[in-house]
């Protein structure tokens, strides 16, 4: 009888405004404050809040023995700070607890693995910080943004320490095995790598509600059977919190669900573990060899919901291109608003999908169309670019030497 | 010699315009005023919409009885043998789609005769370029027709293919010569393969009429060389422009700026903008392109973009109103205009009153008026990238386009068109 480990994702990215041609080298700030508050708050009513109350008491009446693990992005905890510190709080108590495992990522829930290590870390380093500074733990496993990975990136997060990393149990790299094992990289020699159980995650996070669905309604009991006689090791929960009362909204009664979930996986004698307690448990005997990247995101399970296009591989390629240019201004402010830029959201929402991960795009997009999402975009950097030159051209003014 | 009356059909007027082709008719009308007594028919009028000078008729204002002393004088004839009617539904658009009725009474007989309150009703409701564009254009020429036989006049002006049937009809009851005003044409609008109702209207009213008056002398080849029409009847008019009021605002970025401003179609040759933006951003980073205007291309256009690696220097804007449009035009740096085909192209007129210079396909009427823009055809994308460098970087030749247009907007005014125009009518009545 595997153990269980759950790992939630809680994220909110930076909205922009619809940055028009007409704002371009005049209107230096390009998010949409009022809409990203709104709309951390009422995720917040729905679920954050909720679920958080939910499990602080599972883990009260378990005596302990519910535990689990979140990943927070520095952006989130950001809008939390300015627009919700009541929720913060929450999260907090939470942590507190010490039943709640963190977990790194980048800062700003970017792709910049794909695109420069030398920010990749920075974002890195940076989340490590407001981890630090927030809630006083040092993660000891990293998850990359939308469970990103392969064998290079399973290196890269073993040479800056860590000892686990999560990733997708992609079906045609695990080729017939069981994703309820620990893995190893090729070329590393401790990291674990947490493979995501694929059926048994999307079973709560999408499948939960729908009535054409053979096994609806799924109850607590038949959910802890369905764990009990899971093959290996482990079985890697992993999904967005957002899916408890947001994306599964309350009348479909999740939130009963995940209130019981908890005895009922501990009545079966099914033990909840945390990442890095799966770390320390278990050995990591096979490799799980993967070349190209691979996610969680749409049915591909590739990086094509965010470089699927030309508009996104434009965009993504052109935030990243001014990396040198950015640092070098040595201007906080700037920076940071650059590297909102890079949050993975904005070219998922220029993504031009079908079908339903079309839909699902669509659903969380703040504007009309993927080409709204491209057209606001790229002037929004337009306007960055106009910001470096003058900054530049100020600096030679100065006499200063270019970089 | 006595002052002329003049009989004139439009389709839309200012305010209820759609596009140009109603500012250009109040421009003429107003500038005719001066010399005929002038009365213009359109499928609606704004019933608050006077105009001093010339009277204008609205068929949504106009009751059944208003026809009273004319029904049963005129049968109709050009429709007697039709018994029913393709129609492309979108002016735009290069399909085939829909094929129209007309309503057949019992013993096969078509009636047109009676003027029917649901047949004036029609010309309050729905789009001027609507679903049911076939059976307003039909219906028109008919109490068109009428309202000629209560009006005394010595000739009929019919402006664009929707009152070209009208004018023809008119022309049939009345015996007045015809004259047909071309501003922009089923090749213009749909390419050199376009056939179908719309160019079968064309062709025949253009067939039909005295004289041909196509807004330029390229417009006019069209006249002759696509719809077959005798070279000596085509007498082309340049449209004029209104004088707007100009004002310069301070861009708030450092580059220079590039326009492209119009429907987003392929006619107006935004592909080729696109191409000629790739090739000036290759040696000059110190420019950026913007493309005002919507479409069905824009999509493929942003993705084309994109694939071009434009973005962050190439700008869409999607639709703007006039007043964003003086904005943009009141701190753009050069205009152009890569047209496959623009009968006359007011907005380059426009751009040189507000002292831009203009860069311009050769396949373009204006091209005519503006005669120190530079030009290339519009498949020329090397040459038109010259153009652009050259204005960008050459402050003397940008002087001199700018000057040279300053002289040729001065030439350009409605009351040179009306005059000539006037010669015209008076060709046919001497």
């Amino acid at each position: 009888m595997p153990d269980v480990c759950l790992y939630f994702q809680v994220h909110q990215p930076n909205r922009l405004i619809p940055y028009d041609f007409f704002r371009i080298g005049e209107h230096a700030f390009y998010e949409d404050d009022g809409l990203n508050g709104e709309i951390l708050s009422k995720v917040a009513e729905k679920c954050y809040l909720p679920a958080n109350a939910l499990f602080q008491k599972a883990i009260k009446q378990s005596r302990g023995r519910f535990r689990m693990a979140l990943s927070i992005s520095g952006t989130v905890i950001e809008q939390m700070e300015h627009h919700r510190p009541d929720v913060l709080k929450s999260f907090q108590d939470l942590v507190a607890t010490g039943n709640v495992e963190l977990l790194a990522e980048t800062y700003y829930h970017s792709l910049a693995i794909l695109h420069s290590k030398k920010e990749f870390e920075r974002q890195v380093e940076r989340h490590l910080d407001k981890l630090e500074d927030v809630f006083q733990i040092r993660p000891r496993v990293f998850r990359d943004t939308e469970l990103i990975y392969n064998n290079a990136i399973a290196a890269q997060a073993e040479t800056m320490g860590f000892d686990g990393i999560l990733g997708e149990g992609v079906p045609w790299v695990l080729n017939g095995q069981s994703p309820n094992y620990l893995y190893r990289a090729p070329q590393v020699s401790q990291l674990k790598t947490l493979l995501r159980n694929v059926g048994l995650s999307d079973d709560l996070g999408f499948r939960f509600s729908d009535k054409t669905w053979n096994e609806w309604p799924l109850t607590p009991e038949k959910f802890a059977g369905w764990l009990k006689n899971a093959p290996g090791d482990v079985v890697n929960l992993f999904m967005d919190y957002e899916t408890i009362g947001e994306h599964q909204w309350k009348d479909t009664g999740i939130f009963e669900f995940w209130e019981k979930l908890p005895d009922a996986v501990l009545d079966e004698d099914i033990k909840w573990v945390t990442p890095s307690e799966v770390v320390d448990l278990f050995r990591a005997s096979k490799e799980y060899d993967c070349h190209w990247p691979t996610s969680w995101a749409d049915a591909e399970r590739d990086l094509s919901a965010w470089t699927g296009n030309v508009m996104q591989q434009e965009a993504i390629a052109k935030i990243h291109k001014l990396e040198e240019e950015v640092l070098a201004a040595r201007d906080p402010d700037l920076t940071h608003a650059w590297a909102k830029m890079q949050t993975s959201d904005h070219f998922y929402w220029m993504s031009t999908k079908g079908g339903t991960d079309g839909s699902v795009h669509q659903y969380f997009s703040p504007y009309d169309s993927a080409y709204d999402a491209y057209i606001y975009f790229m002037n929004a950097l337009a306007d960055l670019q106009i910001r470096l030159k003058r900054i530049r051209e100020a600096k030679a003014d100065a006499g200063e030497p270019a970089v | 010699m006595n002052r002329l009356r003049v009989l004139k059909l439009g389709w839309e007027f200012p305010p209820l315009i759609n596009g140009g082709l109603g500012i250009a008719c109040l421009g003429l009308s107003q500038a005719l005023s001066k010399h005929v007594d002038l009365r213009v028919i359109v499928p609606r009028a704004a019933p608050d919409a006077g105009f001093e000078g010339f009277e204008l008729t609205g068929l949504n204002n106009l009751r059944v009885e208003d026809l009273q002393t004319v029904e049963g004088k005129y049968r109709y004839e050009s429709f007697a043998q039709i018994d029913r009617v393709p129609i492309h539904l979108d002016p735009y658009d290069s399909d085939e789609t829909t094929v129209e009725r007309v309503r057949m009474e019992p013993g096969g007989e078509i009636r047109f005769s009676q003027t029917t309150r649901n047949q004036l009703e029609q010309f309050k409701m729905g789009e001027l370029y609507g679903a049911d564009l076939a059976t307003k254009v039909i219906e028109f020429s008919k109490i068109a027709a009428k309202l000629a036989l209560q009006t005394d006049f010595d000739v009929v002006h019919a402006h664009d293919w929707m009152t070209f049937l009208a004018g023809v009809e008119v022309k049939k009851a009345t015996g007045k010569p015809l004259v047909l005003h071309v501003h922009a044409s089923q090749y213009d609008r749909a390419g050199v393969d376009a056939r179908g109702w719309i160019y079968d209207l064309e062709k025949y009213g253009m067939e039909q009429a005295d004289i041909v008056i196509p807004v330029s002398r390229y417009t006019g080849q069209i006249c002759s060389g696509h719809y077959g029409i005798d070279p000596a009847k085509i007498r082309p008019v340049h449209n004029g422009a209104e004088p707007v009021e100009v004002f310069s605002t301070k861009k708030k970025f450092p580059e220079k700026l590039v326009l492209f401003l119009g429907r987003l179609t392929a006619q107006k040759g935004p592909e080729f903008f696109l191409e000629i933006a790739s090739k000036v951003l290759e040696q000059n980073k110190n420019v950026r392109f913007v493309m005002a205007g919507t479409g069905e291309r824009l999509k493929p256009l942003i993705e084309s973009g994109a694939f071009r690696g434009l973005g962050g220097y190439f700008h869409f804007t999607g639709f703007l109103n006039k007043e964003k449009v003086n904005e943009l035009l009141s701190m753009t740096d050069i205009y152009c205009m890569p047209s496959v085909s623009e009968p006359f192209g007011l907005s380059a007129l426009e751009a040189a009153q507000f002292g831009i210079p203009a860069v311009i396909s050769k396949q373009s009427g204006v091209a005519e008026v503006l005669k120190g823009a530079l030009k290339a055809d519009f498949w020329d994308v090397d040459l038109m990238a010259k153009h652009i460098i050259d204005l960008l970087t050459d402050d003397e030749l940008r002087a001199r386009v700018v000057e040279q247009a300053a002289l040729d907007m001065a030439a350009a005014t409605w009351d040179a068109a009306a005059e000539t125009v006037v010669e015209i009518y008076r060709e046919l009545v001497p």
